[in-house]
């Protein structure tokens, strides 16, 4: 294994405009593209501090980077990678980093609007919270509610949302309204290990923990009233977000391919500043059967969301009396932030397919693009950002700027400003889901003590993300989401 | 660096933005790594005294002992998310440098692992997988210490 000698003292930053930042390609040994990061002064000020610049360096050392190495507004300190990182890299003398795309493949957000409004909701919101937590396992060692056979599995793992559609867990026009209709192309379940298939078989439409949520909310501001009315949001109507991916499968995934890559790296003896970089060239055994087993746990994950939002629909309905579709629980979109597809952009004028990675962040396609689904073609890919779960989240749509600046991407949610021990220690003595309660926001958790781990303070104001986002051109604000009830694993 | 727990083992939790890490000093290898399996069951679970539990046995292998740490780290963790069951202690058998050219160190070792449930191991931090990020494993004071980095 060679690792390059690591530089000392800061990673030196230009300030290029408003919101970006460039770190010259000339600040750390091996850089082959600048690094750019999205950032206003105040969030500049706080990541001058943070391991996630030099991370940002480092990822700009990787064979076949084009473009620079990019860090969207909720940067901040990850694994190799910053969580907050784009990459793009060239067919051609390009490779494929596992830890760019993280060990939680396809985590993502999938959002489902409804006819209802807060007041329909705000007499038995601490009913539906209850009847959400029960419906929909969640924590450490959840399992769903059956266990999968190996052959259903492998089915989960090549057609993704489409098998729990068939299955009878939800709408067909959900699979019209999820980012690759649910299902990347490629999949080889084959190349999932026993261990992977071992933790994903019980695990299928489970929400998880850490980070992980499902929220009741109200769209409490409109910003952009043409979008809005095309992703069918209204002022005063309640959605629901979800926040998963793809549990212990994918991080197994993620783990054993890391594994087989960290010896790639060192046979063909790639100079690498960070172990967690490891790759492999785009093309080669070790790379195919990595992209073929992610996209095998990006279908694990797609599944996932969609039965825990056949889980939400048949709970709200229990709660109504009323059925989904008279409710109007419609999926607004469903999305992936930590994934790569080989997609065309413009590389220094020409039309190219790379790489993208995205680890910590959103494909943000705008207004015409062919991936958008015909209904938002008009107004650009949603972009779901959650925010924390005392404040609020995001829905914006995809804008020009990103595709000819950051490989049609963007930010993925607030990003965290500390550490969960650091949080814990501030909030000693304080019960999170008391406070939250007097805000009006029924929270459920399995462990309520560990609350303060994911309060508010330690996230950046999602507000500032966004403003950033739009600011750069990334994004158009469409609405914002304030939460009612949250449903924490 | 909190108090030690046995001859010259002792163990922390490292702070990470959104993650967390853990540092073990131990007289030896074999002691080390069960040291660094003690780190990561109290960060991932509550396990009350006398809960049942069962045994596993495990080898792995690596190229070096960096790769041996994260090998014996994802062992743990995937063994312990697989089972629904929480890690309660280990015993490192053997830790030897011997084995092909491709993994010439060799890790053997007993797990013992309790089921969550009312009665058995309750969750704290979903540990879901080791990195290589900052992973170490070095001479330390005479002994060695082990440096690692988990995604949860």
């Amino acid at each position: 294994m060679r690792h390059a000698p690591s530089a000392t003292g800061p990673v030196p930053v230009e300030r290029l405009d408003a919101t970006r930042w460039r770190i010259p390609r000339d600040a750390r040994p091996g850089m082959r593209v600048d690094g750019i990061v999205y950032a206003d002064e105040a969030m500049m000020a706080l990541l001058r501090d943070d391991p996630a610049l030099e991370q940002v360096a480092n990822v700009a050392t990787l064979p076949g980077i084009v473009g620079a190495s990019l860090a969207m507004p909720d940067v901040h300190w990850g694994y190799g990678f910053p969580v907050g990182g784009v990459a793009a890299m060239r067919r051609e003398g390009g490779v494929v980093s596992p830890g760019g795309i993280g060990f939680d493949i396809n985590c993502g957000v999938r959002l489902l609007r409804s006819d209802l409004d807060e007041p329909d909701v705000r007499p038995i919101l601490g009913h539906l919270a209850d009847e959400l937590f029960r419906a929909v396992p969640s924590g450490v060692g959840a399992h769903g509610s059956r266990r999968l056979s190996r052959a259903e599995l492998d089915a989960v793992m090549t057609r993704g949302a489409a098998w729990a559609v068939q299955d009878g867990h939800g709408w067909h026009e959900d699979l019209e309204r999820t980012e690759e209709h649910g299902a990347l192309a490629g999949a080889e379940a084959t190349g999932v290990s026993p261990r992977a298939h071992e933790r994903g078989a019980p695990q299928l439409g489970t929400l998880g923990s850490g980070n992980h949520f499902l929220e009741v909310q109200v769209v409490d501001r409109i910003e952009d009233p043409e979008a809005a009315e095309a992703l069918g949001l209204r002022h005063g109507g309640v959605t629901v977000m979800i926040h998963c991916g793809s549990r212990g499968l994918g991080h197994q995934v993620c783990t054993d391919h890391l594994a087989a890559m960290d010896r790639t790296v060192a046979r063909l003896k790639i100079v690498l500043p960070d172990r967690q970089l490891a790759c492999a060239p785009l093309g080669s055994p070790e790379a195919e059967a990595y992209l073929a087993a992610m996209a095998a746990a990006a279908n694990f994950a797609w599944a996932n969301r969609q039965l825990i939002a056949a889980a939400v629909r048949e709970t709200f309905a229990r709660v109504f009396g009323r059925s989904a579709e008279r409710l109007g629980l419609h999926q607004v979109y469903d999305l992936s932030h930590n994934i790569a597809k080989f997609e065309r952009h413009f590389v220094e004028g020409t039309l190219e397919d790379v790489c993208v990675h995205r680890k910590g962040a959103t494909r943000a396609f705008p207004a015409g693009h062919p991936d958008v689904p015909a209904p938002y073609r008009s107004v650009g890919q949603p972009v779901l950002i959650p925010g924390d779960m005392g404040r609020a989240s995001y829905v914006a749509v995809g804008a020009q700027g990103a595709m000819e600046a950051t490989f049609g991407s963007s930010c993925h949610g607030a990003g965290r400003l500390m550490s969960r021990h650091a949080a814990i220690r501030q909030l000693r003595g304080v019960d999170v889901a008391r406070d939250l309660a007097r805000q009006g926001i029924e929270v459920r958790a399995e462990r309520r003590d560990l609350l303060a781990e994911e309060a508010s303070i330690a996230y950046k104001d999602v507000e500032a993300v966004v403003r950033v986002s739009a600011a750069a051109g990334l994004v158009r604000p469409v609405a914002r989401l304030r939460p009612l009830a949250v449903i924490k694993g | 660096m909190p108090a030690p727990n046995g001859l010259g083992r002792r163990h922390e939790a490292l702070p990470h933005t959104a993650d967390v890490g853990l540092r073990a000093e131990a007289p030896d290898l074999p002691a080390l790594f069960e040291e660094a399996a003690t780190a990561l069951a109290e960060l991932a679970a509550d396990v009350p005294p006398g809960a049942p539990w069962v045994e596993r046995r495990v080898e792995r292998s690596a190229t070096d002992l960096e790769g041996l740490a994260f090998a014996w780290l994802d062992e743990l963790i995937g063994l312990a998310d697989a089972a629904g069951a929480a890690v309660a202690a280990t015993t490192v058998e053997g830790i030897e440098e011997h084995g092909g050219p491709d993994a010439p160190w060799v890790l053997r070792a007993r797990v013992r692992l309790v089921a969550y449930g009312p009665d058995g191991a309750r969750p704290r931090v979903g540990v879901k997988s080791p990195t290589y990020h900052a992973l170490r494993v070095e001479p330390h004071d005479g002994g060695w210490a082990l440096t690692a980095y988990l995604d949860v």
